[in-house]
C-alpha cells in the first residue's frame, strides 16, 4: 500500500492533491467548488442544485449534446452533489482517459455555456427533484435533521425550497457562480493510476488565469434543538436523532469515531442489539458521523411502525446516555478493528480516497495519511473516550419524525 | 489473477480468483435459491431463511455471530432476489480464513424458534419499510404483474399475511432442500492462499449429506398487461415498464446489457436526452435483468403527475424508433467504453470481483476472467443489436404505474 500523497499549489491559490495507487488502472478525481448550499444568498435556496445540472449543458464551445457525448465516450462515470459548502463533482475512469477528462471538467467549472434556454430546464428539474422527495420520507427524514440541528445556513437541504426554485433566474445563477467558483479556494483531488507532473502542468494551464476572489464568511444563527414532526400518511414513523460532538479538528476526533463505532458500527453495536435483535423494534437503524468545518453531531434514522415509534425512540435515546457509564475491552477492541479494516478496505477504492482527499484538505488542512489515521485509532483508551464523553455529553438532541404519529421526544 | 476451483465429494464447488496485489478478501456462499423456488404459501420464506442465518448455528447465539464478524473487522452482508440468495464478507486478508470458517456454520443454521418469532417483527418491518419507498413499490407490482402466474412473479419479502403465518418448520423443510451441496457455491476473490481456504471450507462443509437441489424453468415472456394504482401518500408518478428479453446464460446479453444502456443510461441515452435532458422528467432509467432461463429488460420513470401520459408517448416514440431506424456506431461505442470502464472499476476491489465470479459460476458454471467479458463487450456489433431487436422487441411491455389519488 502506497502512503504518498502528492500535493501541489497553484500561484492563484488552487490545491491539488494526488493519491498514487499503483494496483489499479482506473482513476478517480474530485472537485470541491466554494458554492455549496449555506454559500448562497437566503432567496436563493436551491441555486446550486441548479447549477450543478446547467454547467453540464455546453462549455467551452461545446453544446450540451457534444460536452456529454464526449464525456461519455471517455467512458467516464460522473457524479455531482451539493453539500453545505461545496458542489462536488466527481469522476472514475479508466486512467489512459484521465487528462482528457480533466481538460472537459475545467471547461465546465470555468467556461460553462449557461445557456437561458437550458437554464429552464435545469430549474424545472431541481423542482421536480424536490417534489419526488415528497414521496422518499426516509431521506427527507435525514436532510430535515440536518437543517434542524445545524444553525441555519450551515444545515440547508441541498434540494433548496419551492419558491426560491420557482424565482430563481438565470441572472441569479450566474451571479452566484461568478462570486463563488473562487478559485483559490477549489481544491481538485485525483487518486489512482496517474502521472503527477503531467497532471499538474495541465491544470496549470487550465487553471492559472483566474485570479482568486474574495473569501466569504457565513454567518450561523443561534439554533435550538428541539423536536419537529411531520404529518405523512406512510407505513413507518420515520425518526432522526442527532447530537452535537466534536469536529476532525479536534483532539477528541478519535474518541468520538470509537464512541460512534461502539454505538453502532457493525451488528454487535449496542444500538442495533438493543433496537433490532432484543427488541424486534426496527429494520433499518443506525448512527453515524456527520461533520461540517463548524460543527459536528451523530445522527441516528430508525424506521418503524407506529405502534412501535415512542419505544424505538426512548431505547436509542438510553443508548446515547448509557455510553458514558462505561465501555469493555472487547467493545473498545472491536470498535478500533472496525474502524482500520473499514478504512483499508475503502483505501481500495479510488472514488473514495480522492474525496477523503479533497474533504481532508479542506478540513484539516493536510491529507491524513493511513498510517497516521491508523496510529490515532490505536492510541484510544477507554479512559480517553469516557474523559470524552463527559467533556461531551450527549443530553441534547434535535429529533425529527415524518410519518402517521408523534413521539414524545426526552 | 489466477483463477481455481475444487470439487467436494458432496458436490460442493469451490471456486477462487486470487490477486495477490489485492489489500483484502472477500468470501461468499451463493446459494442458488429465492422467491421463484417457494410456493404461495410459504412464500417470502427465502428472505426470511436468510435473516434467521444471521441468528446463529447449534453451538452460536446471535449475538456470538454478530461479535465474531465484527471481532474480524468484517464488512459483511446477504441479499436475496428472485432466484439467488448471497452471503458474502470482505476483511483484511490475514481474517478471510476465520469469516469463511463462521460462514460455514452459519450455512447449517439452528432455527431456533425464539430467534425466529422474534425476527418475524424484523421481516414485517422490512415490508413497511419498502411501503414507503414507491420506486421499490412500483418495480415490486410491475414484476408480478409481468410474470403473472409464473414463478418470478413472486413477491422476495413475501406479504404480511405470507410471513405471518410462515412457521419455523416450514422454513427448516424449506431449508433443508434448497441449502444443498449441488445448489451452494463458495466464492473466494482477492489476497488469499488457495489451499489454506479450502481446508476450511472442506472441514466446514464436506460433512454436508448430498441431496440434489433443481429448478423448474419455464421460459415466459411476460403478461403486457397494464396497471395504475393510486396512493393517497404520493406525490409523483412512478412508472416500471418491463419487457421480455434473454437469460443470463444466452450469449447475446451482452447485447442486452448493451441494448438497456443506449436507451435507458442515466447519461446520454435515448431516455436521457428526451426525457432527463428536457426535464420532462426526473429520472428515466432502463437495465436489463439477465435470470435464469428468463430476462426482462425494467424501465424505471419518476415524472410529475401531470407528466404521465406526456412521458408513456415520448417512451413509446423511442422504442418504435428502435425498430425502424438503426442504432448508430458512436452511440453503441458509447455504451460500450461506460460498460468497459465500469467492469475495471469495480473489479478493481475484491468485493466487487467476488460477485461477478460467483454469479458467472451459479448461471454457467465457468470461469469467465475480466479479459473474456471485456472481450465480449468489445466484439458486441451493431447487427447484433438488431437481431436482439428483431427477436425481442420492446413492445409491447408490461406496465404498472403509481401516483397521487
Amino acid at each position: 500500500m502506497t502512503e504518498r500523497t502528492d500535493i501541489h499549489k497553484l500561484a492563484n491559490g488552487m490545491t491539488i492533491l494526488g493519491i498514487p495507487m499503483t494496483q489499479v488502472q482506473s482513476a478517480a478525481f474530485d472537485f470541491l467548488l466554494p458554492a455549496g448550499a449555506s454559500v448562497v444568498p437566503d432567496d436563493c435556496c436551491g441555486a446550486p442544485a441548479v447549477i450543478c445540472d446547467w454547467i453540464f449543458r455546453g462549455a467551452g464551445g461545446r453544446t450540451s449534446r457534444e460536452l456529454t457525448d464526449m464525456l461519455d465516450g471517455l467512458g467516464l462515470h460522473r457524479g455531482s452533489s451539493v453539500k453545505s459548502k461545496h458542489i462536488n463533482l466527481s469522476a472514475a475512469l479508466g486512467a489512459d482517459n484521465l487528462l482528457k477528462a480533466v481538460e472537459l471538467y475545467a471547461d465546465i467549472i470555468l467556461n460553462p455555456a449557461l445557456n437561458s434556454e437550458q437554464f429552464d430546464f435545469s430549474r424545472q428539474l431541481a423542482l421536480h427533484e424536490l417534489s419526488s422527495l415528497q414521496d422518499d420520507p426516509m431521506h427527507k427524514t435525514m436532510l430535515l435533521l440536518r437543517e434542524h440541528f445545524y444553525p441555519d445556513p450551515l444545515g440547508r437541504s441541498p434540494l433548496g425550497c419551492q419558491k426560491d426554485l420557482q424565482n430563481l433566474t438565470a441572472q441569479m445563477c450566474k451571479q452566484i457562480i461568478s462570486e463563488n467558483f473562487n478559485i483559490s479556494e477549489i481544491i481538485f483531488a485525483v487518486a489512482g493510476k496517474y502521472d503527477f507532473k503531467s497532471l499538474c502542468s495541465l491544470l496549470e494551464k487550465l487553471f492559472s488565469s483566474e485570479k482568486p476572489k474574495k473569501t466569504k464568511n457565513i454567518n450561523p444563527k443561534k439554533q435550538s434543538l428541539v423536536y419537529h414532526h411531520q404529518q405523512y400518511d406512510g407505513a413507518q414513523v420515520h425518526i432522526g436523532i442527532m447530537t452535537p460532538t466534536v469536529t476532525p479538528q479536534s483532539a477528541d476526533y478519535y474518541n468520538a469515531r470509537v464512541a460512534v463505532a461502539i454505538l453502532s458500527d457493525g451488528t454487535s453495536s449496542r444500538i442495533f442489539t438493543e433496537v433490532r435483535e432484543k427488541r424486534g423494534l426496527c429494520y433499518a437503524v443506525g448512527a453515524s458521523y456527520h461533520s461540517l468545518k463548524e460543527m459536528a453531531g451523530i445522527g441516528c434514522y430508525a424506521g418503524t411502525t407506529p405502534d412501535k415509534a415512542q419505544q424505538t425512540y426512548d431505547v436509542i435515546i438510553t443508548e446515547f446516555k448509557k455510553l458514558a457509564d462505561g465501555l469493555s475491552e472487547d467493545e473498545l477492541k472491536r470498535a478500533k478493528i472496525g474502524l482500520k479494516s473499514s478504512l483499508i478496505m475503502q483505501s481500495e477504492s479510488t472514488i473514495a480516497r480522492a474525496q477523503a482527499a479533497a474533504m481532508d484538505y479542506y478540513m484539516l488542512g493536510k491529507v491524513r495519511s493511513l498510517d497516521e489515521i491508523k496510529q490515532q485509532i490505536e492510541k484510544i483508551s477507554i479512559q480517553s473516550v469516557l474523559k470524552y464523553l463527559k467533556n461531551n455529553t450527549f443530553e441534547k438532541f434535535c429529533s425529527i419524525t415524518i410519518g402517521p404519529a408523534k413521539i414524545k421526544p426526552q | 489473477m489466477e483463477f481455481k476451483h475444487k470439487k467436494l465429494a458432496n458436490s460442493l464447488d469451490i471456486i477462487a480468483e486470487v490477486n495477490k496485489d489485492a489489500q483484502s478478501a472477500a468470501v461468499g456462499f451463493f446459494v442458488r435459491t429465492g422467491a421463484r423456488d417457494e410456493t404461495d404459501k410459504i412464500n417470502g420464506t427465502s428472505h426470511y431463511l436468510e435473516h434467521m442465518l444471521f441468528k446463529g448455528a447449534d453451538s452460536l447465539s446471535a449475538h456470538d455471530v454478530n461479535r465474531c464478524f465484527d471481532d474480524l473487522g468484517a464488512q459483511y452482508n446477504a441479499h436475496t432476489t428472485e432466484e439467488n440468495t448471497v452471503y458474502y464478507s470482505a476483511t483484511l486478508p490475514q481474517q478471510l480464513y476465520e469469516a469463511a470458517k463462521l460462514w460455514c456454520q452459519l450455512m447449517r443454521p439452528a432455527i431456533r424458534d425464539d430467534d425466529f418469532n422474534m425476527e418475524k417483527n424484523v421481516i414485517l418491518e422490512e415490508i413497511a419499510m419498502y411501503k414507503d419507498l414507491p420506486d421499490f413499490d412500483v418495480r415490486e407490482n410491475c414484476r408480478a404483474l409481468h410474470f403473472g402466474s409464473h414463478p418470478c412473479g413472486k413477491s422476495v419479502l413475501g406479504s404480511v399475511e405470507s410471513v405471518k403465518a410462515l412457521t419455523s418448520e416450514q422454513m427448516r423443510e424449506y431449508f433443508g432442500s434448497r441449502y444443498t451441496p449441488n445448489n451452494v457455491t463458495a466464492a473466494v476473490a482477492g489476497n488469499f492462499d488457495f489451499e489454506k481456504i479450502c481446508d476450511c471450507i472442506q472441514a466446514g462443509c464436506a460433512d454436508w449429506q448430498p441431496k440434489h437441489a433443481d429448478r423448474k424453468k419455464e421460459y415466459f415472456a411476460g403478461t403486457a398487461k397494464k396497471e395504475h394504482q393510486k396512493r393517497k401518500n404520493l406525490t409523483c408518478r412512478h412508472i416500471c415498464l418491463m419487457s421480455p428479453t434473454v437469460s443470463y446464460q444466452d450469449q447475446r446479453s451482452y447485447a442486452a446489457a448493451l441494448l438497456a444502456k443506449i436507451i435507458g443510461d442515466d447519461t446520454g441515452s435515448r431516455f436521457f436526452w428526451q426525457l432527463v435532458d428536457t426535464a420532462v422528467a426526473e429520472t428515466a432509467t432502463m437495465h436489463c435483468e439477465a435470470m435464469d432461463g428468463v430476462g426482462a429488460y425494467y424501465s424505471y420513470i419518476r415524472t410529475a403527475e401531470e407528466n404521465g401520459s406526456k412521458v408513456m408517448q415520448i417512451v413509446e416514440d423511442i422504442f418504435k424508433s428502435l425498430q425502424k431506424e438503426k442504432i448508430s456506431a458512436p452511440e453503441l461505442q458509447k455504451a460500450k467504453n461506460k460498460v468497459l470502464s465500469s467492469i475495471t472499476i469495480k473489479n478493481e476491489i475484491p468485493m466487487g470481483r467476488l460477485i461477478e465470479l460467483g454469479f458467472n459460476w451459479v448461471y454457467l458454471a465457468q470461469y469467465r476472467p475480466i479479459e473474456d467479458e471485456i472481450q465480449r463487450i468489445k466484439e458486441v456489433s451493431l447487427d447484433d443489436l438488431t437481431a436482439l431487436l428483431r427477436d425481442f422487441p420492446l413492445m409491447p411491455f408490461t406496465q404498472f404505474s403509481l401516483g397521487p389519488e
